[in-house]
């Protein structure tokens, strides 16, 4: 699952749970499900890295040639 | 006053020497009395508005330039805001810069002289555009709202690509970036510019595409407002969105780009609009979440408080239960204790009645006795009676009694005769019986010494002994 859709089914469990209708055990399963995806998505958000290229062109397939890129500050 | 004394006295034998501060202060003098207030028309060009408030720029036309300045105190009444390239008429007067000997006009008074060239320009390239129809409505496509992969057309150098990629850090580290790199102002900006959103389009594998730069003037951004590029972006199957300078400056490429961003961050911000800041919507989810499980919980206890008040309270309960139970048990003990009592009582009464045989018999022999007695009473009653009732009737058959009389008395004689001859009688005459076992002994056979022997008198028995046999 991608973390985009992580969010969202994270949101979904929130607004569900929010709703306080669930029943306690189905509560609880949701509460784990929202813990386990918060920490997973927390988990990405630390490990991800800017991935950003310099395009230098385009090769005989289509595909984008690249190098690496680094703002001069 | 002095000043001009000591010219005129030298005037009259030497050649005019006089110092370069004179000379300013001179000049000074004649330019900003001959000219105190002029009104000058041009293009206006370098502009520039200092962070003071004050505007610096120059008015030129074809052939010359001159410097001017705009002071806060008179800019701030204007409506408009010239930028380079406005034609404007100006009411200024003459100000000399003593020590750098150069002067420019300050000016008061602004107004625009029709629209400049580039401006025109400008307005006729949008109304074409927007006759065929490439600003409309209906061909903005909407932006992806988790884009992975983002185009940037720009210059790798400019204050642009840093401002996104900080933007596009804080937001969602994990889009990727692809910088397509072109010059964005000079002669060949927009050629460039228009080559890279084609590449962009042909490489295809992109959910957005930024194109832009940031702030500068007209015509720095002047590169934005090109035709092929307008045509370019408005055929991109990529969604386009144009960051080019200000919120103030508005290009061709803003128009016919899917999006327009007022700046370049506004762009990076837009394209993870839908998402914002996911770190910050993280933890927003987190405290939601925790807040809901927390009241969920609180709810439920509370049901549960409230069911218990409902059951009473549970301890009282199995107190209860538990007393219960004791009462219960005493009960359960007591009545095996009764029952216990009574099964002995019982027992002891049936004890009674095992004994009572005896008594039974006794008493059933007392009543035997009695019955006997009564009958044997009713029965010497009976025969008596029955006796007087003979009597009476051998009363009356006297005659025959005294028959019967006689006859007996014969009969007594006769057994008299019979009773000489009883052994009884041979008895009495000091004979005696003598038995072993019941039986009489007629000889000593089978005696021995010791045996007992009864012998039988006329008048009692005696127990005897055998001593001797001979």
């Amino acid at each position: 699952m991608s973390f985009e859709k992580k969010i969202l089914k994270l949101e979904e469990i929130v607004s569900q749970m929010e709703k306080g209708d669930l029943p306690l055990e189905k509560a609880l399963k949701s509460f784990e499900e929202g813990v386990t995806l918060s920490r997973e998505c927390s988990k990405e958000l630390e490990e991800a890295e800017q991935k950003v290229k310099l395009l230098i062109g385009m090769d005989a397939n289509g595909e984008a040639k690249t190098e690496n890129f680094e703002v001069k500050e | 006053m002095d000043n001009s004394g000591q010219f005129q006295q030298t005037t009259a034998s030497e050649p005019d020497v006089i110092s370069v501060s004179q000379l300013n202060r001179a000049i000074k003098q004649t330019l900003e009395s001959e000219y105190p207030m002029v009104w000058v028309k041009g293009e206006v060009s370098n502009f520039t508005a200092h962070r003071s408030g004050h505007w610096y720029f120059s008015l030129k036309d074809d052939s010359s330039q001159v410097m001017a300045v705009m002071f806060k105190g008179h800019n701030a009444r204007l409506k408009f805001k010239p930028d380079t390239g406005t034609e404007v008429l100006v009411r200024a007067r003459l100000a000399v810069y003593e020590p750098r000997g150069n002067y420019q006009i300050v000016c008061e008074l602004m107004e625009p002289v029709g629209a400049g060239a580039l401006q025109k320009q400008f307005e006729q390239l949008k109304a074409k555009l927007a006759a065929e129809g490439l600003f409309a409505a209906n061909r903005k496509q909407s932006l992806p709202a988790f884009p992975k992969k983002v185009a940037v057309v720009t210059s790798p150098t400019g204050a642009a690509i840093r401002d996104i990629l900080n933007v596009l850090k804080r937001r969602n580290n994990g889009i990727e970036v692809h910088v397509f790199p072109c010059r964005v102002q000079g002669d060949s900006a927009a050629k460039e510019i228009t080559k890279q959103v084609r590449l962009a389009c042909e490489i295809g594998d992109y959910d957005v595409m930024i194109v832009g730069r940031g702030g500068g003037s007209m015509e720095d951004l002047w590169c934005f407002n090109d035709e092929a590029l307008a045509r370019v972006i408005s055929e991109s199957a990529i969604p386009v969105v144009s960051a080019v300078g200000h919120e103030i400056d508005f290009t061709i490429c803003d128009f016919v780009s899917d999006v327009r961003a007022p700046t370049p961050s506004a762009a990076a911000e837009i394209i993870t609009g839908d998402t914002g800041d996911l770190g910050l919507k993280l933890n927003e989810l987190k405290k939601r979440m925790w807040r809901a499980w927390n009241l969920g919980i609180n709810n439920q206890k509370q049901k549960l408080s409230q069911l218990r008040r409902l059951l009473g309270d549970p301890s009282k309960g199995l107190e209860r239960y538990a007393q219960k139970l004791d009462d219960l048990s005493w009960r359960l003990e007591s009545l095996m204790r009764a029952g216990l009592e009574l099964r002995s009582r019982n027992l002891k009464e049936a004890r009674l009645r095992l004994v009572s045989p005896e008594v039974n018999i006794r008493r059933q022999k007392d009543k035997l006795e009695n019955t006997k007695q009564l009958l044997d009473k009713s029965m010497n009653q009976y025969l008596k009676n029955k006796e007087k009732d003979l009597i009476s009737v051998l009363d009356i058959y006297q005659p025959v009694n005294k028959i019967v009389e006689a006859k007996r008395t014969e009969l007594e004689k006769k057994m008299l005769q019979l009773h000489g001859l009883s052994p009884l009688n041979i008895l009495e005459r000091g004979y005696s019986i003598t038995k072993k076992e019941g039986s009489p002994l007629v000889s000593t056979d089978g005696l021995k010494s010791g045996d007992s022997l009864e012998i039988k008198l006329h008048t009692g028995e005696i127990q005897a002994r055998v001593e001797e046999l001979r």
